[in-house]
């Protein structure tokens, strides 16, 4: 290293040091928006300001999506393991009354109907507590967490409560409405509830955070009731303040501070080491 | 075994757990005629339309043959073991297997003189119930087949009601008869794959699966007349082949048949889910050699045949016959003998033996 191109010059050095300093702060402040590294889980609630219960409509196209990976229910049921669905599309969005999801798939054949022996429907459900507070087991809930469960089949929607594997019980009036369509080897299902409920509804009105979980089912690999496709636990960023959990901001304003420590201990030591003035 | 040996006996019956009594039904198979009366008795009471046309609750099969739905006994199903904690797996059969809803042109026939032979109409069906009746199996002069009517076994470990995820399939605590809740049953048809008699059907108008309910209406009192009848399978039978009550009525003629005397014997007993419907085999005459002359000794059913049906259980139980046909034909007393020409119709049906419990 050529001893004079890092020397001599006080008021180079310290430019040097400012600019460095000015980096940190503005990566730290900035860096998380340029990743996009939502925090882990997280399924960002969009504002559309409009209708959107159709899958199809223009207004899905600005709400950020969520890929979602998925994986065989341990249900314990024959060939429960052998799923075919690996990941789903998840957008959440709201336009004040009414909030919606719409999940999308990958699915060559569109199963719409049971009307034979061997046929089984493609389906598709949006799970989430029943008490928004606390998170219910994965599992289609349990005695005491249920889960309010939207589901879809072949061309009807129905609403659910479930309190453990087998015990799903649907309401006697949906309150979801639901919309379906299959183009280029994939379902977009976009669901629709108003947003704000009581009882056994999962309230969406934006108080808080909400949980939620995805299953698909693709009837034409034989797959129905445990036997399919599910997501972990997820929630809809829809409570107010920033974000993401508080945690998260802290967790990078202390990087980039450290960042900024090093940074200039390191400077500081190299420039003592070579006799340099202070 | 005599008579006194066999109540002597000490016997008891196994019926499942949380199950007070257990029905039961006895079918005489040397009595069937392949009339189809139980089958049509049964189809006008409960599977008329609504999605139900290709259902035959009771069905009559001829043996050796495919059956209704074909190949039904290589569907799967059941249990691997009589520890009943493994299932095996089955399949869900094809339409094809049972046959379709097919329009036949009666009326043409019967009121507009038409002189076409009675067929389905616009179809070429290559399989329904019954399809292979004049087949059987064996040469000339030895040629054989027998009936075979079939209901739900209304098992004492039915693998339908294991197989449901979500429980809508169970047995009634106060007799044993298995049903499936039409308000829980969801259309998922793995108790279909789990029966390895293929005796719950999937309504496809419905979403729903279905199956025999053992006419249980009838035997608690809303039948005809308001009053308690047996199965319509069982009492529309000409020859009146089936005894219907409850296997632990031990005062009744099917315990005697099934614990006692053990000549009534459940089909595919290796299934392992223990029905409670029971056959007395098929009692055929020895074969014949050219001239026409029996050949003593020289079964025209092969006895692996039925032990394929029966199992191993059902050497015994022809033995037993035999003894028995031997000792009155010899002028000697046989109550199996009474039991199995019984014409009595408060011995046939016992069915209000536990209504003061």
């Amino acid at each position: 290293m050529n001893s004079a191109a890092g020397g001599g010059d006080p008021d180079r050095s310290w430019v040097g040091v400012v600019a460095l300093v000015v980096l940190a702060v503005a990566g730290a402040a900035v860096l998380p928006t340029l990743t996009s590294a939502r925090p882990a889980n997280e399924v960002p609630v969009g504002d559309v300001g409009a209708n959107a219960t159709d899958p199809t409509a223009e207004s899905w196209t600005s709400v950020p999506s969520v890929e979602l990976a998925l994986a065989s229910a341990p249900s314990g049921l024959p060939g429960a393991s052998n799923v075919s669905v690996q990941e789903a599309q998840v957008r959440a969005a709201t336009n004040g009354s009414h909030a919606f999801v719409r999940v999308s798939w990958p699915d060559a054949t569109a199963d719409r109907n049971a009307s034979d022996l061997r046929e089984f429907a493609d389906a598709v459900a949006v799970q989430f507590p029943e008490n928004e507070s606390a998170r219910p087991p994965i599992a289609m809930g349990g005695t005491s967490n249920r889960v309010n469960v939207w589901y879809w089949s072949g061309g009807t929607s129905e609403e659910l409560l479930a309190g453990g594997a087998g015990t799903t019980t649907s309401f006697d009036r949906s309150a979801v409405d639901a919309e379906a369509v299959h183009e280029d080897g994939e379902w977009h299902v976009a669901f629709t509830r108003e947003a704000e409920m009581a009882g056994n509804r999962t309230d969406l009105s934006g108080e808080r955070d909400v949980d939620v979980a995805v299953a698909v089912w693709n009837g034409s690999y034989g797959e129905r009731a445990g036997r399919k496709a599910v997501s972990e636990w997820q929630y809809l960023a829809m409570g107010p303040g920033p974000q993401g959990p508080p945690y998260e901001t802290i967790l990078w304003a202390v990087a980039g501070l450290a960042v900024l420590f090093v940074s200039v201990v390191t400077i500081e030591g190299v420039r003592r080491t070579r006799g340099e003035p202070a | 075994m005599s008579t006194d040996d066999a109540q002597q006996e000490d016997t008891h019956v196994d019926i499942a757990d949380g199950v007070d009594h257990q029905v039961a039904m006895v079918m005489d198979l040397n009595k069937c005629i392949g009339c189809q009366t139980c089958t049509v008795a049964c189809k006008t009471l409960w599977t008329e339309g609504g999605g139900r046309d290709y259902m035959y609750w009771n069905n009559v099969e001829t043996k050796p043959g495919e059956g209704y739905p074909k190949n039904w006994e290589e569907s799967g199903g059941g249990w691997k073991s009589d520890d009943h904690s493994e299932r095996q797996p089955g399949e869900i059969p094809e339409k094809e297997r049972y046959g379709g809803d097919w329009e036949f042109n009666h009326s043409e026939i019967m009121y507009d003189g038409s002189d076409e032979p009675l067929r389905p109409q616009n179809v070429d069906p290559e399989w329904g119930p019954n399809w292979d009746e004049d087949q059987g199996a064996g040469e000339y002069p030895n040629s054989y087949y027998f009936y075979l009517p079939r209901i739900c076994n209304h098992c004492t470990h039915p693998s339908c009601v294991e197989a449901c995820p979500r429980k809508a399939l169970y047995k009634r605590e106060e007799d044993g008869i298995v049903l499936v809740d039409q308000e829980r049953c969801r259309g998922y048809r793995y108790c279909v794959e789990g029966c390895p008699y293929k005796k719950v059907y999937y309504n496809a108008a419905k979403k729903k699966s279905e199956k025999c309910i053992f006419c249980y209406p009838r035997i608690e009192g809303e039948g005809p007349d308001d009053t308690v009848h047996a199965t319509a399978c069982a009492e529309e039978c000409p020859p009146q082949l089936r005894l219907v009550g409850y296997l632990d009525d031990e005062d009744g003629p099917i315990y005697k048949l099934v614990e006692e005397y053990e000549v009534a014997l459940p089909l595919h007993p290796e299934f392992e889910t223990v029905p409670n419907v029971y056959y007395i085999p098929p009692y055929a005459p020895p074969q014949h050699s050219e001239d026409g002359e029996s050949i003593e000794g020289v079964d025209r059913i092969p006895r692996e045949y039925l032990e394929e049906l029966f199992g191993d259980r059902v050497n015994q139980a022809l033995d037993t016959i035999e003894k028995h046909r031997d000792r009155v034909e010899r002028g000697e007393d046989s109550e199996l003998m009474e039991m199995l020409q019984d014409k009595n119709p408060a011995q046939q049906y016992r069915l209000g033996v536990f209504d003061d419990e």
